[in-house]
């Protein structure tokens, strides 16, 4: 790819993006054709397609009515949102749906990836109060905003042909409302979560061999790749998910959450385009991360519910960061004061 | 079947706003929202042009095709209308409308919308023709009293039309054929000349 083609591609995200930054400046931009209109006038008296022109280009105008941009007669842009959105959402639930049964079919061949010996026993404190805390308010609201916002994108076709208008409507109602106010949650939070788990996220040794082994998942005997706290898969996902889509889900969200800044509609239907495109990669990214965290591997669940993890989930995953604790060079400290009741929950999660 | 329409003169409309008001008080429109509107374009220049405009009742609806609560319907004279117990103030329809038609009244913080309200063609909404309900949510329901919208009657230089497509589009006719140049409507003076040349009938002949 040569590089003025990749500029040419990348300059309608980029505008996209400083649009939502600068809303308020684009409008300068309306310059219109006022004079031509004028010096038509003298050469064709009653000719005015300049001005019509205007009108099908959405150039601002002026009126005694107030409100944002009731001075432009027509916006052309609306036909093309409308156009774009439905293909896009679509797209988006077929690339869900496969992620889905992908991930069905990986469970049928491997099963739950489980540890080659037994626990024993010894527990290291994996995560902080302050990184459980924030993972699962963040967890939690990814959820909610997930599932509000897929009944708001398809609802129409899946749910209202069964439950009925009057029903839906209520349902779509209640999934606005928690949509629009869950989001302030996840948008405070996700700061807090980048600052939190940052450090362990940065490249490090055995990030590569992790990637061309993809962590060794797809042999069914082997035993995975070593890796740090964190594996290459899982850094990716911070920086994709979290970093990189969970910004712009909250910034694109912002500006239709709040129609009070004057925004116009042009500035609206991109941050909804772009809202809905990261939002179902998103679901995508998180489904896999979901299936790891829940019933793909054993003991993975128990430590983000807990905090702690027995020795041998460490020794088994996180080689690297096991070792590192184990020499007393990580932040991590093996836990002999746990609990008795999260020592039998642990254990209960290794088993098979 | 009639089909309902709008049509605005661009050649007549003075910018009174008369339409709109006459609107404001048919309906007991809440503060904040207006049903229809007027746009002054090139304001000032010479050969300013004014245009009433709201909700044009389009064909084939964006409004009703983005919907995601799927609220809308089109009556069998083209009358697009909008059932309020459905709506969840999503805006949506506000983005895809190429009018602006869409209007919502603030609804608590953070500008939240509340239901969305727009010009029915005077005829009201699926409450019953003429119920306190209806007139509530929507407004007053003329054509079920078997009248036209008041915007349209109420136009003091009739350059707003409302009625049945055919009538109004016969009516517009005319009046292009009696300014005598055609020329006015858009486009033309580029299509077929500057109206110094003679045209082949001239106006008002027999023909
Ligand atoms: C992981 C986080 C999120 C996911 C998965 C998500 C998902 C979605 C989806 C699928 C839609 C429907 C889009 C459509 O069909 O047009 C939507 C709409 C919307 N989202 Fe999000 N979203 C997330 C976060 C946010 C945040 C952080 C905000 C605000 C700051 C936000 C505000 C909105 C708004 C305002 C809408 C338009 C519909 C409405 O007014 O309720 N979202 N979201
Ligand atoms: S609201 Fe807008 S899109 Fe819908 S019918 Fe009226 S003019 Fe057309
Ligand atoms: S604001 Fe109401 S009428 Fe408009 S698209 Fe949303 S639900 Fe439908």
């Amino acid at each position: 790819m040569s590089r003025p083609f990749l500029c040419e591609r990348l300059m309608p995200v980029v505008g996209i993006l400083v649009a939502l930054v600068f809303s308020p400046i684009v409008h300068a931009a309306d310059a219109g054709r006022a004079q031509e209109q004028a010096q038509r006038q003298q050469t064709q008296p009653g000719n005015n397609a300049p001005m019509w022109r205007d009108v099908r280009g959405g150039v601002k105008q002026t009126t005694q009515v107030r409100g944002v941009e009731t001075n432009v007669l027509m916006q052309p842009s609306g036909q093309s949102w409308r156009e774009v959105r439905p293909p896009m959402s679509l797209a988006g639930g077929l690339l869900i749906a496969a992620a889905l049964l992908a991930l069905f079919a990986f469970y049928q061949w491997r099963g739950p990836i489980g540890v080659h010996e037994a626990g024993t026993g010894k527990l290291i404190k994996r995560f902080s109060d302050a990184e459980r805390l924030t993972h699962w308010t963040v967890a939690i609201s990814v959820c909610i905003l997930a599932v509000t916002g897929l009944i708001l994108s398809f609802g129409k076709y899946m749910l209202l042909p069964i439950i009925g208008y009057t029903l839906f409507s209520w349902l779509a109602m209640f999934a606005k409302n928690l949509h629009n106010f869950v989001a302030p949650v996840f948008f405070f939070m996700l700061p807090v979560m980048i600052v939190l788990f940052v450090r362990d996220n940065l490249p490090g040794p055995g990030d590569l061999k992790w990637l061309l082994t993809f962590g060794g998942m797809f042999s069914k005997s082997g035993h995975e790749t070593p890796s740090g706290r964190f594996n290459m898969g899982e850094k990716a996902l911070f920086w994709f998910m979290v970093c990189a889509l969970g910004v712009v889900l909250c910034l694109s969200g912002a500006v239709m959450l709040f129609p009070n800044f004057d925004q116009g509609r042009q500035i609206m239907q991109s941050a909804n385009i772009v809202h809905v495109i990261s939002a179902l990669v998103m679901i995508f990214a998180a489904s896999f991360h979901i299936y790891l965290g829940t019933v793909g591997q054993r003991g993975a669940y128990e430590g983000m519910r807990t905090g702690y993890v027995d020795e041998t989930w460490a020794k088994e995953h996180h080689q690297l960061w096991y070792d590192q604790v184990k020499a007393g060079h990580a932040r991590q400290h093996f836990a002999d004061d746990a609990p008795d009741a999260v020592r039998a929950q642990v254990a209960d999660g290794l088993k098979a | 079947m009639a089909r309902m329409k709008f049509l605005c003169d661009a050649e007549r409309c003075i910018e009174c706003n008369g339409c709109v008001t006459a609107c404001k008080s048919e309906h007991d429109i809440p503060w904040g929202v207006n049903r229809r509107r007027v746009v002054t374009l090139n304001d000032g220049v010479p050969g300013e042009k004014s245009i009433s405009v709201a909700c044009m009742h389009c064909s084939d609806a964006p409004c009703m095709a983005v919907c995601p609560v799927d609220c809308f319907y089109q009556t069998s004279e083209g009358i697009v209308l909008h059932d309020k117990d459905l709506c969840i103030g999503c805006g949506y329809c506000f983005y895809a409308c190429p009018f602006g038609a869409p209007q919502f009244p603030q609804d608590g913080a953070f500008g939240l919308r509340g239901k969305m309200d727009k010009c029915t063609f005077c005829a009201g909404g699926p409450e019953a023709d003429n119920s306190e309900a209806e007139y509530k949510k929507y407004g007053r329901n003329r054509l079920a009293e078997g009248k036209l919208p008041a915007c349209a009657e109420m136009c003091s230089t009739k350059a707003l039309l409302g009625g049945d497509a055919d009538v109004i589009s016969d009516i517009y006719r005319n009046r292009v054929m009696k300014r005598g140049k055609g020329s006015e409507v858009w486009g033309w003076g580029t299509a077929y000349g500057k109206p110094d040349a003679k045209p082949a009938t001239p106006p008002g002949a027999k023909s």
